[in-house]
């Protein structure tokens, strides 16, 4: 069953469009990496589906309903959850107090804390370091923390989709393949779907899994990630000759 | 581990030094200085009155001295005897020129009032963010005051209302300190005061998180009214007269310039840098009136005490530029941590008064 689908999403910037006519669709449990080179509009993309850019055109359907121009705190209620690029984490509240504001602070209802117990536990059985230091100001924590911070924080929302820009930036590579690591075993542990951006597609073809590459605002490739490592397309995508 | 048993240790702290320093008063039974210890626990009532918003929300306020000015009026209309007020303040309506409240009332309706108001503006002035919000919240005090200053028949407009009822113990004062330490403290701790922390770091995020800042800064900014207003009722319990410029700029900048002192974002800084800072004025105009050593008399020229006490605040912001606190809190040493934290033994992420950030 399709969870997001895209048909013809349209963003633009003022005269400028970001996005040209973008349409694909989701299954629940997969995972897909969106790649491509720096402007290709993968960003933009993401920021459209989590209802923090409204599109100029197209339509986005998430678990079978319209949510195109919803704000992002609705989209966030209904499973939908961004974790967006530069990892930005509480940083004078604790890790647990941090995690405890992904539950959603709208809803009002009793003995929250207890309730949210049970998901700080799943979060915690995925990122142990989390817990280990859960009273720490999550302003000490290191860049690999902080990321695993802001993925669990999306987690406490029980999201059935989680949308993450560039989970590698700015991270150590062996730091990054903890990030995956958790990631993917948490993907198996809850059928999550994962919606990812990368700039590099070498993490797409390490981890497997399906990849659209994106260049100029449009979609040139949709496929199995490995198969499509060495093709040349992908090469011309990124480097600019070939069909061009 | 339940966030109360977590972090009680903080207001229990705050509270063991506010006695401490009743004890020293009572022991030492002199008049002035009971004075000087009312004074002090008067401030710390309204610097954490101020805390309870600006180190929540992040958005510093000017205008809290109006609540304060609100609530030490409605104190005086509350408790003065009818027969003043008649002359006095000719413009009330009967029945609050009929009523005679005890001061531990008054200083209820008093804060109550101020939060009532609070919220009024609140409502208002709480879509602003950064430094549009904090020009607003001046503007808010400079309205109050004029309206203080001018309405003769309520207020007796610039000249000073006499009569309110002077309690000198210094009991009073300390419950209602303790009060505002416990009441900011819940308040840090409840879900309202963790999606406003969470507003202060990153707007943005805590808004997709689903955090309505408008919302909770309102209800910080209701919440800190009634603790001004209830320093305000106390405040005017403690001199007996109150005019529109007790509770103005001086009030304000010696407050705010307290809490920056201890550290903006910390209950445990808003009480120290009272604390602090208190000593040192007391110490120094001690030293004003001169310090008898056996035969010879040693005093600093007067007007030194401002400008060391000005060095001081500096000398203290360079040091700590976030304040005394900064963001953390007094409390227990905490062992069990360790236990919890094999990976790292003897780290505490956590010490009792480092620096963040």
């Amino acid at each position: 069953m399709s969870l997001l689908a895209l048909s013809n999403l349209t963003i633009r910037y003022g005269r400028l469009t970001a996005v040209r006519n973008v349409t694909f669709t989701l299954t629940e449990g997969e995972i897909l990496f969106i790649t491509g080179p720096n402007g290709a509009g993968k960003s933009s993309l993401l920021r459209a589906i989590a209802g923090v850019t409204p599109p100029a055109g197209g339509r986005i359907d998430f678990a079978g309903q319209d949510i195109t121009g919803r704000a992002p705190e609705d989209i966030a209620r209904m499973g939908l959850s961004m974790v967006p690029e530069g990892r930005e984490v509480f940083g004078s509240l604790t890790i647990e107090e941090n995690l405890l504001v992904g539950t959603g602070m709208h809803a009002a209802t009793r003995n929250w804390r207890s309730r949210a117990a049970t998901e700080l536990e799943a979060v915690y059985a995925t990122f142990p370091i989390l817990k280990d230091r859960r009273h720490s100001q999550a302003g000490l924590l290191s860049g690999g923390q902080q990321q695993m911070l802001v993925i669990g924080r999306a987690l406490m929302t029980n999201s059935r989709l989680i949308a993450i820009d560039e989970p590698s930036l700015g991270l150590a590579p062996n730091i990054t393949d903890q990030v995956y690591e958790r990631l993917i075993a948490l993907r198996a542990h809850r059928a999550l779907t994962l919606l990812i951006v990368e700039q590099s597609s070498t993490r797409a073809q390490l981890v497997g899994g399906r990849m659209i590459l994106m260049r100029g605002g449009e979609v040139l490739l949709d496929g199995d990630a490995r198969a499509m490592g060495q093709s040349e397309a992908m090469q011309a995508a990124y480097f600019g000759y070939g069909e061009h | 581990m339940s966030v109360i048993r977590r972090t009680i240790s903080t207001p229990i702290l705050l509270t063991l030094i506010l006695i401490a320093i009743a004890l020293i008063a009572v022991t030492a039974g002199s008049r002035p200085f009971n004075q000087t210890v009312i004074d002090i626990f008067l401030r710390v009532i309204l610097v954490v009155g101020l805390y309870i918003f600006i180190g929540n929300s992040g958005v510093m306020s000017f205008g809290h001295i109006g609540f304060t000015c609100l609530g030490g009026y409605a104190a005086a209309w509350l408790t003065i005897p009818p027969m003043m007020k008649q002359t006095l303040l000719p413009g009330l309506p009967d029945w609050l020129m009929n009523a005679q409240l005890p001061y531990w009332a008054g200083a209820i309706f008093a804060a109550l009032w101020a939060a009532l108001w609070a919220a009024m503006f609140g409502k208002i002035l709480m879509r602003l963010s950064g430094i549009a919000a904090s020009i607003a919240t001046f503007a808010m005090l400079a309205m109050i005051n004029t309206v203080y200053s001018n309405w003769e028949s309520v207020t007796a407009a610039t000249s000073s209302v006499v009569g309110i009822p002077i309690i000198r113990s210094i009991w009073p004062y300390l419950i209602a300190a303790i009060i505002a330490v416990i009441v900011a403290w819940l308040h840090a701790i409840s879900r309202a005061g963790l999606a406003l922390r969470a507003a202060r770091d990153e707007p943005t995020a805590a808004a997709a998180s689903g955090v309505d800042i408008p919302k909770q800064r309102l209800i910080a900014f209701t919440l800190s009214g009634v603790v001004m207003g209830m320093g305000g009722a106390l405040f005017a319990h403690s001199i007996g007269v109150v005019t529109p410029d007790t509770f103005y700029l001086t009030l304000t900048f010696t407050t705010l310039s307290m809490l920056v002192v201890g550290g903006i974002g910390s209950l445990s800084g808003a009480v120290l840098g009272v604390v602090i800072l208190s000593s040192l004025i007391q110490a120094l105009r001690w030293l004003e009136a001169g310090v008898t050593i056996g035969t010879t008399t040693i005093a600093i020229p007067n007007g030194l005490q401002e400008i060391a006490l000005g060095i001081v605040m500096i000398l203290i912001l360079i040091r700590r530029p976030a304040g005394i606190m900064a963001n953390s809190e007094l409390r227990w040493p905490r062992p069990n941590l360790d236990a919890a934290n094999p990976q790292n033994p003897g780290e505490d992420p956590r010490p009792q008064t480092t620096q963040q950030q």
